[in-house]
């Protein structure tokens, strides 16, 4: 197995830790902006590992330069997405889920 | 101008659209006179106003002071504050109300007296007791005195005349630029099909969309702003890196440890680059994630404690600053400090 090979194992098992971190956060995270954390960040370092892994694999040539472009917009749209959707949610007036409302239930 | 304008200049200061353009004018033309030897100092002055109405809208006078100071700096590329032209920001009239125009230029009159400033210039959309139209009246009252007043040359959007302007071609070209690179990267550089088709492309492309992808033409700040972000994406990626690792931890640890709040804070970054910039930079940041953003307030929900602590530590504030300020903006306070003494998080 050459450095590289190992570089890209390391990346995918990195890039697949986080991806299952953000699906166990959205699930067990109790509302609605505590999951678009788990679901936007998480998930985008997830998918930007296993991206560069990709890229390492291809080695230096044009599908490298696409997937770094691929990375770099995975970057600029998904926080943009956590933020319309938090924004939608706040605009609804939904109240953010605290600690407190537990300890008085 | 031919009579040789001086050097020591007085400039009102409020929250105004042209307020940007306005200082740097100043600026530009004390340095000319610095340049051929004469004094030059800039004041900026900020006449406090009666009006209370709105006072979530407008910063307070210092902060503005000290972001005019800081537009002031930069324009004369003065770091440590050692330029030949004097910049000297002040609050007046704290202690009367100010009604009329009159009472307006009587309180810049007073100043000029006292500090020696012979010229006026006036921001076009100065507009200091709210919507009322305050500019020409103000204009005709100082008149009377000895100084001399004269209207910033500002350009407004809303009085766009010429069609074309050397601003737009620069704008064309870059969206032309960097299309057609990207277009070529997508197409794998392949022979000249692909360039006479990504010329064209990146033609029309840049034709509908230069005035909406760039709200101002790339200036001789853009290339140090590029070089001072390259810096800044490394030091991003840590923090993404550090911080998901620590969600990670609080995700799947078996008590869920979190503890979630919406954090309202006033950020010290200007113009809707920067806050964008910085907005979405929260966001990337885990444990962080911009809710809205209204003028310069953010509104955060964060999703434990220490990640409150390190928004409010204003890291990720200082850098963003750093890459369209430059250094000496770094050292202005962290929005824990600046909003010691309003505690705004809800419970």
């Amino acid at each position: 197995m050459t450095p590289t090979d190992i570089a890209v194992i390391a990346l995918s098992v990195a890039g697949i830790f986080f991806a299952i971190v953000a699906a166990v956060g959205v699930l067990r995270l109790p509302d609605l902006y505590t999951r678009a954390h788990a679901a936007s960040k998480s998930d985008t370092l997830g998918a930007v590992l296993s991206l560069g892994a990709a890229a390492l694999a291809f080695g230096a040539g044009v599908p490298t330069v696409k997937t770094v472009l691929l990375l770099v917009f995975m970057f600029l749209t998904n926080p943009t997405a956590a933020h319309a959707i938090a924004r939608a949610a706040e605009d609804q007036d939904i109240e953010p889920w605290t600690t407190d409302e537990e300890g008085d239930a | 101008m031919t009579t040789g304008p001086s050097g020591r200049i007085l400039v009102p200061i409020g929250e105004s659209v042209t307020l940007r353009k306005t200082v740097a004018y100043a600026v530009r033309e004390a340095r000319e006179c610095a340049e051929a030897g004469e004094a030059a100092t800039v004041h900026f002055v900020y006449p406090i106003t009666g009006r209370v109405a709105d006072p979530e809208e407008f910063d307070d006078p210092e902060s503005l002071l000290d972001r005019v100071e800081v537009w002031a700096r930069e324009d004369l590329g003065d770091e440590d504050g050692s330029a030949e032209v004097r910049i000297e920001t002040a609050v007046r009239a704290s202690d009367v109300y100010l009604f009329s125009p009159i009472d307006y230029a009587r309180t810049l009159i007073d100043y000029a007296a006292e500090n020696d400033l012979d010229r006026v210039i006036v921001d076009p959309e100065y507009t200091p007791a709210g919507s009322a139209p305050m500019v020409q009246p103000l204009e005709y009252e100082l008149s009377r005195s000895d100084l001399t007043i004269e209207e910033a040359p500002v350009e407004r959007k809303t009085r766009r005349a010429r069609l074309v302007r050397g601003s737009d071609l620069a704008q064309f070209a870059t969206v032309f630029g960097a299309s057609y690179l990207f277009y070529l990267v997508i197409g794998g550089f392949a022979g000249t099909f692909d360039y006479v088709t990504g010329a064209f492309s990146a033609a029309v492309t840049a034709a509908l969309l230069s005035q909406i992808s760039l709200s101002e033409a790339p200036d001789s700040r853009t290339p140090l702003r590029a070089l001072r972000a390259l810096v800044y994406a490394p030091y991003l990626l840590w923090e993404i890196a550090k911080a998901n690792v620590t969600i990670a931890y609080v995700v799947l640890h078996p008590r869920l440890p979190i503890d979630p709040g919406m954090v309202e804070f006033k950020a010290a970054v200007w113009d809707d680059v920067p806050v964008t910039t910085l907005a979405n930079s929260i966001t990337l940041t885990p444990g962080t994630l911009t809710v809205d953003v209204r003028k310069r307030r953010f509104y955060v929900h964060t999703l434990t404690t220490s990640a409150r602590e390190d928004l409010l530590d204003g890291g990720l504030e200082r850098a963003v600053r750093f890459v369209f300020y430059g250094r000496q903006a770094t050292n202005i306070e962290s929005p824990a400090e600046r909003r010691a003494d309003e505690e705004v998080t809800e419970e």
